[in-house]
């Protein structure tokens, strides 16, 4: 159980990373959203889950964050991307093509067979 | 590096907790109203959006309690939470607290103080660079035969031997006494003792001087100017520290020598005030640096080597037949016997601090009961075995702590005043003792072990023992006695410690009186004694006859004008010469008798003495005469022996008229009857002496002979006083002012005075042991009392019911009485074992009382006995008291 979670809770990191990459900055709860709609069912049971990781993310400095005013002018807290946290992406994102790259050789139905 | 930025925001954390708290609400919060505005513009309604919106979220508090375990650390703040809580209960119970601090801190004081003493002589002794690898060493006798013991001088020769052929020191010295006088303009002043070095001696010290420089090597060098270094002290004493000194010409025994240099305090190398370069024409002792990771064995083993070849280059040389080298390194030559005292007084304090660690252990226990209801509620409410253990560990560590400041404190008052204790020579003058950072942390660290040893049982008896009982608000009688069990052993053990501390310093203590009360044979009240520093005409060639000659003559001229002058003066009962005072004796000589050839070395010691010598000491005549003025004044070959030599060298002859010749008159060097028989005239009861090397008195056979008949000694004047000899001194001095005004009393002292400085060091042992065995005994004798008190408190139930059912109060008296003698004397039969286990410890510590003195151990005995039964009556009348009526209805 304990695995599954690690490799949700790393996939997590990466698509907030990407998500901020793309999105510049926003807040927790556009993150969220903006997951959902990409990812369907990995924040399906709640959003609660979004805000261990991003504060990780902050610790490890590869996020920082603001207080601002959303579109419809509420307070909220946003999240950007630093420069180590794009690095971080970069890296990231390749390591896990990688990895996709060699499970998709490996799950490859014509080279199992 | 990710993860330790990680972690560091996380302990930031921890200080700005509010902040981030009240962050992550509003955070949160704006999550949901951005939600629910979502929801609300997707057609919910206000209270379905708002429901939606935190349902999406999964719970606004379980949220946060994601994050908190993310942020900070969950563990130090448990753990920051229990030391608040222990600080709390500890100061609800304050009395508890109060003794168990200062239980561990008179522990941790004591080994502080020693620990300190230790460190200080062990590792910091000596200013000198890399002075633990500098090695003294001396020529040994072997063979228990002829008059030479050995020998620590070398001569030139022999010193260039050892230079040139060693292979174990990096670099070699040479050092000897001097003496000497410099003129002030006015007249010749004598300098207190100083030294002749190598020109290498301040190089391989590496100490930099306060002022000016230090002898260098090229001060060695032929047709350098002559220069010389003072130290710190006589700077101050005789130039009251003026620097403009410094660069001066001195006229030192008539050669113009320039101050180059002032020594900063403390640095008193070679035990001299002032340094000058030289050679060491007269012999000089060595030292040496060891190359790095060779022993100080391997270098004896190289020097003896080298001194057999010097043995076999030089025939008829200076050596025993049969010898070898003896090494060892400069600070054991320093500081030899004071190590054995640092060991006994180091085993002291950690009896002490283990006595000490079984009281707090004690009375934890007695808490851990006290608290178990406190216990059995937490554990209902939630908290884990393991949160409560550490709950508890962390309480005895908070203990240690409060304890360790408490004891270090103790210790910087106690070190003054252990310091001021130690005896004069017995640690080098340069060993400054105070509290140092390893050794504070070394404390700190035996506070904390303790803690751990002391909480360890309370907490895991905690562990142990089931929590559903005791909410019934019965105290369960099973886990009770578990615990009386444990905290019986601990009392015994605290006992048993206790008899050993008691029984190991009572016997330093007995042998120290023993040692002051001995009948030394003569009476050391109201005797005033002192020496000279003696001008130049008083000195002689060793190769010119004539001048020994003339020495000899001035010399006893003078000796013999000034006991007439001073028996003269008022308040003086009788005057006497000697060399040395008693009870210091170290002159002894090989015994030649006429027909009585030995192998072995027949050892006497002698003085060379005037007349009056006997009267002035009160040593009683026992048979013939004593030296009659005649004998003295025409210098006749007479000899009183004491009784000693008289039982150890004549036991079946009549000793009277007998010829002895003393074998160390023969060198040539000294200026005394060659070859000479002295006739025994008297013998005289003798006295007990010492010489540096034994700590017991010592009743050596013991001779006598006219100071006239030889020119070499020192003179060492005896008067006895009518009162208070210290105030004849100055009569004293002007009656040899008148004399000859260029003599100098060097000396002074009175016999009492002597002895008392010689007393110092046992006595420092007995005052220090004192005080550790007395806090010991007061410690076991607390653990007894509280151990009975809880015994009692355990048993209150069966007392009450014995009493109801018409047991008289005497009888419970005697049960309460019986069952503390019982942990006692369980732990004096531990104790007693102990103490003849470690005995053999003490052996070379003591004299004149077997290291397992039965008196001393009875007494010890006696002591804890009576002191714990003491401690078990106060609970036991307690327990008398006891009310049947009131026990039973709280039944």
């Amino acid at each position: 159980v304990g695995d599954k979670k690690d490799v949700r809770q790393g996939t997590l990191a990466l698509m907030v990373l990407r998500t901020l990459d793309t999105m510049g900055a926003l807040h927790g709860y556009g993150i969220a959203r903006r997951i959902e709609q990409t990812s369907g069912d990995l924040l399906s049971v709640n959003y609660g889950t979004l805000y261990p990781a991003l504060l990780k993310l902050e610790q490890e400095g590869f996020i920082a964050s603001e207080w601002g005013v959303s579109a419809n002018r509420r307070k909220a807290k946003f999240y950007t991307l630093t420069r180590t946290g794009r690095k971080q992406l970069d890296k990231e994102a390749r390591a896990w093509e990688e990895t996709a790259a060699i499970l998709d050789k490996f799950l490859d139905p014509e080279l199992s067979s | 590096v990710r993860k330790l930025r990680a972690w560091g925001f996380r302990v930031l954390d921890l200080f700005e907790k509010r902040r981030r708290e009240a962050e992550l609400s509003a955070e949160l919060e704006s999550h949901l109203q951005l939600h629910i505005h979502d929801n609300l513009r997707a057609g919910m309604s206000p209270g379905e959006a708002r429901r939606n919106a935190l349902l999406r979220l999964g719970g606004m508090e379980q949220t946060k309690e994601l994050c908190r375990e993310r942020r900070g650390l969950p563990a130090l703040e448990s753990l920051l939470q229990d030391v608040r809580h222990a600080v709390r209960t500890l100061r609800k119970s304050r009395g508890f607290a109060a003794v168990a601090v200062l239980s561990l801190a008179l522990g941790i004081g004591a080994s502080t103080i020693v620990f300190s003493v230790a460190y200080s002589v062990f590792y910091h002794a000596l200013p000198y660079r890399d002075f633990d690898r500098s090695v003294v060493f001396e020529i040994r006798d072997v063979a228990n035969a002829g008059g030479w013991k050995g020998r620590s001088f070398f001569s030139p020769e022999e010193i260039r031997a050892f230079r040139e052929q060693n292979r174990v020191f990096t670099d070699m010295i040479y050092y000897v006494g001097l003496r000497a006088s410099y003129y002030d303009g006015k007249t010749a002043r004598y300098l207190p003792a100083g030294a002749v070095v190598s020109a290498n001696a301040f190089e391989y010290l590496g100490v930099p001087p306060l002022l000016g420089r230090t002898i260098a090597p090229g001060d060695g060098e032929t047709g350098a100017p002559p220069v010389f270094v003072m130290s710190y002290l006589l700077w101050q004493q005789e130039f009251a520290g003026n620097p403009g000194i410094l660069g001066a010409t001195f006229v030192l025994d008539g050669k113009p020598t320039t101050l180059v240099g002032i020594m900063p305090p403390q640095f008193n190398a070679f035990e001299a005030s002032f340094w000058r370069p030289g050679g060491a024409e007269g012999g000089a002792a060595i030292m040496g640096r060891l190359k790095p990771g060779l022993s100080v064995e391997a270098a004896q083993a190289d020097l003896d080597v080298i001194a057999h070849r010097l043995q076999k280059e030089n025939p008829g040389g200076i050596f025993p037949a049969t010898f070898r080298v003896f090494a060892q390194p400069l600070l054991d030559s320093m500081v030899g016997n004071f190590k054995t005292t640092l060991y006994a007084l180091l085993a002291a304090v950690l009896l002490l601090l283990l006595i000490a660690s079984g009281n707090v252990a004690n009375l934890l226990l007695a808490r851990a009961t006290a608290r178990e209801r406190e216990m059995t509620m937490r554990a209902a409410m939630g908290a884990t075995r393991g949160r409560l253990i550490r709950q508890l560990l962390v309480e005895a560590l908070l203990l240690a702590l409060a304890a360790c400041g408490v004891g270090l404190g103790l210790a910087y008052l106690g070190l003054k005043l252990v310091v001021r204790l130690i005896p004069k020579g017995a640690v080098p003058d340069a060993t400054v003792i105070h509290l140092s950072t390893p050794v504070l942390f070394l404390s700190l660290g035996l506070a904390v072990l303790t803690a751990i040893l002391c909480g360890v049982a309370p907490a895991f008896q905690v562990a142990r023992t089931g929590w559903q009982p005791r909410l019934s608000g019965n105290a369960g009688a099973a886990g009770g006695l578990r615990q009386r069990r444990l905290r019986g052993a601990l009392v015994v053990g605290e006992v048993a410690l206790s008899i050993v501390l008691l029984a190991g310093s009572g016997i330093l203590m007995r042998s120290f009186l023993i040692l002051t009360h001995t009948n030394l044979g003569f009476d050391p009240k109201n005797v005033l004694y002192f020496r000279f520093s003696l001008p130049d005409i008083y000195a002689f060639k060793f190769d010119d006859p004539v001048s020994m000659r003339q020495a000899r003559q001035r010399k006893n001229a003078l000796t013999r004008d000034l006991l007439e002058a001073m028996s003269g003066l008022p308040g003086v009962i009788s005057v006497a010469e000697s060399t040395q005072e008693p009870p210091l004796k170290y002159d002894w000589s090989d015994t030649i008798i006429p027909g009585r050839p030995h192998t072995e070395r027949w050892e006497t010691r002698f003085e060379s003495c005037s007349e009056g010598y006997f009267q002035t000491l009160g040593l009683p005549l026992v048979r013939g005469r004593f030296f009659s003025k005649q004998d003295v004044a025409e210098a006749r070959y007479v000899l009183v022996a004491n009784q000693a030599f008289v039982h150890r060298y004549f036991p079946d002859q009549e000793p009277l008229g007998q010829k002895v010749k003393l074998e160390v008159l023969d060198r040539p060097f000294l200026d005394a009857p060659h070859d000479t028989y002295f006739e025994i005239v008297g013998i005289v009861g003798g006295y007990k002496t010492r010489d540096y090397d034994t700590r017991s008195w010592q009743s050596f056979p013991q001779v006598f002979f006219p100071y006239s008949v030889q020119g070499y000694s020192w003179r060492t004047f005896l008067v006895r006083t009518a009162g208070d000899p210290n105030g004849q001194l100055n009569s004293v001095r002007a009656a040899v002012r008148r004399l000859d005004p260029g003599v100098q009393i060097a000396t002074s002292g009175t016999l009492e005075g002597a002895l008392k400085e010689y007393y110092r060091s046992p006595q420092f042992e007995f005052v220090t042991l004192a005080t550790f065995a007395s806090v010991g005994l007061a410690l076991a004798v607390f653990g007894v009392l509280s151990v009975m008190v809880y015994t009692v408190s355990l048993q209150i139930r069966e007392i009450g019911v014995r009493l109801a059912l018409g047991a008289r109060r005497g009888n419970v008296l005697r049960l309460v009485l019986l069952d503390g003698l019982r942990l006692v004397s369980a732990g004096v039969v531990l104790g007693v074992l102990g103490s003849y286990a470690t005995s053999r410890f003490l052996a070379n510590q003591i004299s004149g009382v077997s290291a397992r003195d039965p008196l001393t151990l009875t007494v010890v005995v006696a002591t804890i006995v009576v002191a714990g039964l003491l401690a078990s009556l106060l609970p036991a009348f307690r327990a008398t008291r006891v009310d049947p009526v009131a026990v039973l209805r709280c039944e």
